[in-house]
């Protein structure tokens, strides 16, 4: 017997005002799992990712997670939120906080910790991810790649079932890709459930090699990059894991 | 009456200007803040009301709303005095034009840290209160020392409604006295003074709350 995926996406679809973005979208993601969607910028990458946390209501199709509805009326949405750690594209660190306020709010305010409890666990997060010297900056004071960790132990601050990372090099220095490719594989050892859209091939490929390819709006093919870029027998998909970047 | 003594009397009148500022601002600020906060939370039939608000109070003379408070609303009974009046009249005008200033504001809060917070799981109301207006009162700054001048400098309305701030002594002062050019003069320093000790305020708590790199999105 096959375990159950702790994700399950079923016959997604997302029309946004009549135009099909998500056509019928298929995907697992099982539980201590990482999984790479790649796609060219417009096929429905960050759609897709916003429809397991109902950021975007779907169409019609189901979404489980851990085996429970997660698409449908009913749902605490605010719950389901909590355990989806969300890495957003640009980081959306909040600009008025220090860093560590920005890692413990949510455990302050939806966790009901207190203070002083909220930052230790926020320290340990930023200290995971080499980030605690820096606890008392803002925002504006850190680095692109500094962001980004600071988005993450945000995000891990809150133990989500899945961590979710919107196109993780599109804001940073090309050079900074393999940084941020060891990150995700280290914390995939740690046991952390990923999701991570990219068009960047490079980036996907200093991952892992099994990757989904979406494209207008459904799951095209699936396999290594290796059988992709090479043997693929549309034209279209060997081109765009033959180049080096998909940008 | 000697130089000193028209000082006196003078800066027992700059305390009702401070105090009718003070009262004014307050309530803009609040009416201002309740507007824009509704207003961001849209609900359906509030949202037309704040339109007919803003758009009214905006269009209003200070002088016309103030006499109409004063000496329109005992016609039907509703004797209102006269620091009341000034609050029903500049300070509600105040807030129409601060809940302007608070709109644009909050336009300049980063969408995808909204976005992010929601994203969290925090609600409309948390992340309102914890992302959206701590970010839009710093950015509010200037268009809020702006009003609160402007309130200022309508204070002296507040003599014609009968409370004795600075315009009004002065005024008196002069009529008693015949000095009015030192008088005045001394009137358009205490007026400067205390549009100093404004900013002076102002760019304390700015300061104090100040986010190192920050900037409007
Ligand atoms: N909120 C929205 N309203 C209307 N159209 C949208 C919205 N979000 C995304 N789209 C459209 O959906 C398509 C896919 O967008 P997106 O999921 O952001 O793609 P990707 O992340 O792969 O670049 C685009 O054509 C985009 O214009
Ligand atoms: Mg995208």
């Amino acid at each position: 017997m096959s375990p159950v995926p702790l994700i399950q996406v079923r016959e997604l679809v997302k029309d946004f005002d009549g135009q099909r973005v998500l056509a019928g979208v298929n995907l697992d993601i099982m539980e201590g799992g990482i999984k790479v969607v790649m796609g060219p910028s417009g096929c429905g990458k960050s759609t897709l990712l916003r429809c397991l946390n109902r950021l975007v209501e779907p169409t019609s199709g189901t979404i489980h997670l851990r085996g429970q509805l997660v698409t449908g009326a009913g749902v605490d949405v605010r719950a389901l939120r909590q355990g989806i750690g969300f890495v957003f594209q640009q980081f959306a660190l909040y600009r008025h906080l220090t860093v560590l306020d920005n890692v413990s709010l949510a455990l302050r305010k939806l966790r009901g910790m207190r203070r002083l409890e909220a930052e230790q666990k926020a320290m340990y997060e930023l200290a995971r991810l080499d980030m605690a010297a820096h606890r008392d900056k803002y925002p504006g004071q850190i680095s692109g790649g500094q962001k980004q960790r600071v988005a993450l132990a945000r995000a891990l601050a809150m133990d989500p079932a899945v961590v979710v990372m919107d196109e993780p090099t599109s804001a940073l220095d090309p050079l900074l890709t393999r940084e941020v490719a060891q990150l995700i594989q280290r914390l995939h050892g740690e046991k952390v459930t990923l999701l991570c859209v990219t068009h960047d091939v490079l980036l996907a490929r200093s991952i892992t090699e099994q990757v989904v390819f979406l494209d207008r709006g459904v799951v095209r093919a699936e396999g290594s990059i290796e059988h992709l870029s090479s043997a693929h027998p549309d034209a279209l998909i060997r081109d765009f894991f033959g180049r080096e970047s998909g940008a | 009456m000697n130089f000193l003594d028209i000082l006196a009397l003078l800066a027992r009148g700059a305390g009702y200007t401070v105090l009718v500022t003070l009262a004014c601002s307050a309530t803009g600020l609040i009416v201002g803040l309740a507007i824009a906060t509704l207003r961001r939370l849209r609900l359906p039939v509030v949202l037309p009301l704040l339109d007919v608000y803003t758009y009214v109070f905006r269009g209003i003379p200070v002088l016309v709303l103030l006499f109409i408070v004063y000496f329109g609303l005992p016609g039907i009974g509703l004797k209102v005095p006269p620091l009341l009046s000034m609050v029903l009249s500049l300070g509600l005008i105040a807030g129409a034009y601060l809940a302007e200033v608070f709109r644009g504001a909050l336009e300049s809060v980063d969408a995808a840290e909204i976005l992010a917070a929601q994203a969290s799981g925090l609600g409309r109301l948390q992340v309102l209160a914890l992302i959206e207006l701590p970010q839009m009162l710093r950015f509010a700054v200037p268009g809020m020392v702006n009003e609160f001048t402007t309130v200022l400098k309508y204070s002296p309305f507040a003599y014609t409604v009968g409370l004795p701030e600075i315009t009004k002594q002065a005024t008196t002062l002069t009529a008693t006295t015949q000095r009015g050019l030192e008088i005045y003069l001394a009137v358009g320093l205490m007026y400067f003074a205390v549009f100093r000790i404004l900013l002076i305020a102002v760019r304390w708590i700015e300061r104090r709350y100040r986010v190192p790199g920050m900037v409007p999105a």
